[in-house]
């Protein structure tokens, strides 16, 4: 379980640089865009279009990336002053939501998809593009998204259950509250160990 | 209805749910209860939508601005200038730290990111000038928050876009405030260390031959302010366009700096992204949320309480402020603002406000939230680039700023013209 995390994370990190390859590109082409309509008095056009998909695409591929490294923001106010097994499984708590909307953006993706795909609708614009292309790219990031997000939730609700509350924290918890937490993990550790140590 | 949204949101946000998912939970559950038509049915046209508009790409590219910089080791050069320059007042490199955040916020669209890129140079200087840490710190923080204020800013783009108000408009509007900003946070720390001289750290050795050899290094951050700005309003570029140009710029100034690498584009790559899907996951949400709100009446609710409870467009005015301080302390500035822009916004401008003053107005309250306890991201991000201590410190040290902060808060609401001259006189 842990290796397919693993993989998991590693191909979420080339999801990120592909997706920061295409920012740049799509950067390049605006710039290249700017300098032409100013010179030449002419746009070849098309670098908004193509910067809205790039925009969608690259930002949906990052999205699992974003949960992985826990750049997800929560509001942790009450959190940190929670017991450490509370926290997680408000943790494996932020996860099921975190899936359920996953889930339901990929559905509702899935339908734009499949609705462009099957009436072959093409962009209002002077290209044209076929809508289903950058489309189902976006769609593969949601998918890959939701999909992380399972994995995450299964790993999370494992560990929690079998009392494996470090686990939790390490994979799921809020990473503000996360230098709280060590210490008071820390502290529960030490008082463990005295309440062996006595006779 | 209000209160029934209000309470879930509270729960959700209390359960420590990440916003994403929170906003969109609440959306739905809003949907189920009140709505007569199943309004989620409208949430992938919806999501492909945000995700497509060109004015939020501007996000990924000030994100990837910030980054390229971060890592050009342009910022060490602006505070060895800045402290030349700036270091001789009471409180010496305190200056720097707050002068060198004004201008990389001139360049910078994000006060994480401007916090963090000064903290990581600045923080060596404490104990070996040995000035007050917590004051020093403090300083890091709140210079930091200028980042959302001083064009560019990715927070102003984002509030441009939810509530349809001018962004180039917005940027001109933040400038002056900026500006008085930063003098008044030099002021607190003048007065802090006449008060205290103890406070204000060593002499720094200073020379006119050194002031005018550091000086070049102040042309990097300018001429991209200038490119980025300036192509706005010479009408070259819209504010995505220059966003593009200044990442381009960037990029040349990291290759000239002889910093580019392909681990060094990894890095500022994966930092973008992660960024840039974490913002986009919550703008989702929060359109999705805020078109449910509009379509069951809650908006029109919210208008109607305002209007009843006869309080005059000051007062409610002031009341609008004092919630969003107590809120600024709870919650994540970011996300704070997109829950609660569409709700309010309407009303503001219905009590015949400017939404461009309004806008820098909400600036000001998120750069406060921003450094307010127990949740400010600055104080977190101050408080990990320090090597040890506690982040009481950094609360602490902060706090003469947040009174700083509520004065121009109270000075913007009563001198408007302070933001609405400069957008005025170009238009």
């Amino acid at each position: 379980m842990d290796r397919i995390l693993d993989l998991a994370h590693r191909l979420a990190r080339y999801g990120a640089w592909a997706g920061g390859a295409l920012v740049i590109f799509a950067a390049g082409v605006i710039g290249l865009d700017v300098v032409v309509r100013k010179l030449f008095v002419l746009s070849f056009g098309g670098a908004a279009e193509l910067s809205g998909y790039v925009l969608a695409i690259s930002s949906s591929w990052a999205l699992a990336l974003a949960l992985l490294d826990r750049a997800h923001i929560r509001i942790d106010s009450l959190y940190v002053h929670l017991p450490v097994r509370i926290c997680a499984a408000l943790d494996v708590l932020g996860l099921m939501v975190m899936l359920a909307f996953a889930g339901l953006l990929t559905w509702h993706g899935w339908h734009v998809f499949f609705q462009s795909f099957r009436l072959g609708s093409r962009a209002v614009t002077a290209i044209a593009t076929p809508l289903e292309y950058p489309q189902f790219l976006w769609l593969v990031g949601l998918a890959y998204f939701a999909l992380v997000t399972a994995l995450l939730l299964l790993r999370a609700a494992h560990a929690l259950l079998t009392g494996d509350v470090a686990t939790v924290q390490r994979i799921a918890g809020s990473r503000t509250g996360q230098q709280d937490l060590e210490e008071e993990l820390e502290n529960a550790r030490r008082r463990a160990e005295l309440a062996e140590g006595r006779p | 209805m209000i209160w029934v949204t209000v309470a879930m949101l509270m729960a959700l946000l209390a359960l420590s749910i990440p916003i994403a998912a929170a906003l969109a939970a609440l959306g739905l559950s809003l949907d189920y209860i009140y709505s007569w038509m199943p309004l989620r049915l409208a949430l992938g046209e919806m999501s492909w939508g945000v995700s497509t508009d060109f004015i939020l790409f501007a996000i990924p590219l000030f994100v990837l601005l910030g980054e390229l910089l971060l890592r050009s080791g342009i910022a060490e050069r602006m505070y060895a200038a800045m402290s030349q320059w700036l270091s001789w007042l009471p409180g010496g490199l305190m200056h720097s730290n707050i002068g060198t955040c004004t201008l990389f916020a001139a360049v910078s669209g994000s006060s994480v990111a401007t916090a963090a890129t000064i903290g990581t140079v600045a923080v060596g200087e404490i104990e070996r000038h040995g000035y007050n840490e917590r004051l020093f710190l403090g300083t890091i923080a709140a210079g930091g928050t200028l980042g959302i204020l001083i064009p560019p800013s990715i927070v102003m783009i984002v509030y441009g876009a939810l509530t349809e108000t001018s962004i180039p408009q917005l940027y001109l509007a933040g400038i002056i405030p900026g500006l008085v900003l930063a003098l008044l946070f030099m002021a607190t720390v003048v007065i802090a260390c006449l008060a205290r001289p103890g406070w204000g750290g060593d002499k720094i050795a200073v020379s006119w031959s050194m002031r005018w050899r550091t000086l070049p290094d102040l042309v990097p951050p300018l001429l991209i302010f200038v490119v980025v700005i300036g192509s706005i309003y010479t009408g070259l570029a819209t504010p995505t366009e220059s966003a593009a140009l200044g990442v381009l710029m960037a990029m040349a100034l990291a290759v000239w700096k002889r910093r580019m690498s392909w681990s060094m584009l990894r890095e500022s790559c994966e930092g973008t992204m992660r960024t840039t899907g974490m913002i986009m996951l919550i703008l989702i949400a929060a359109t999705f949320l805020s078109f449910v709100v509009t379509s069951v009446g809650i908006g029109q609710q919210v208008t109607q309480m305002i209007t009843e409870s006869g309080l005059t467009p000051v007062q409610t005015m002031w009341m609008i402020v004092g919630l969003y301080l107590v809120l600024g302390m709870f919650m994540e500035s970011l996300s704070m603002m997109i829950a609660t822009v569409p709700i309010i916004t309407p009303v503001v401008i219905g009590m015949g406000y400017d939404p461009v003053w309004f806008g820098v107005l909400m600036m000001l309250l998120l750069e406060t939230a921003l450094v307010t306890p127990p949740v400010g991201l600055n104080l977190f991000i101050v408080q990990g680039v320090r090597p040890r201590g506690q982040i009481r410190d950094v609360m602490i040290g902060s706090l003469p700023f947040v009174v700083t902060l509520l004065a121009m808060i109270v000075l913007l609401m009563l001198v408007p013209d302070l933001a609405l001259w400069l957008p005025r006189i170009a238009s």
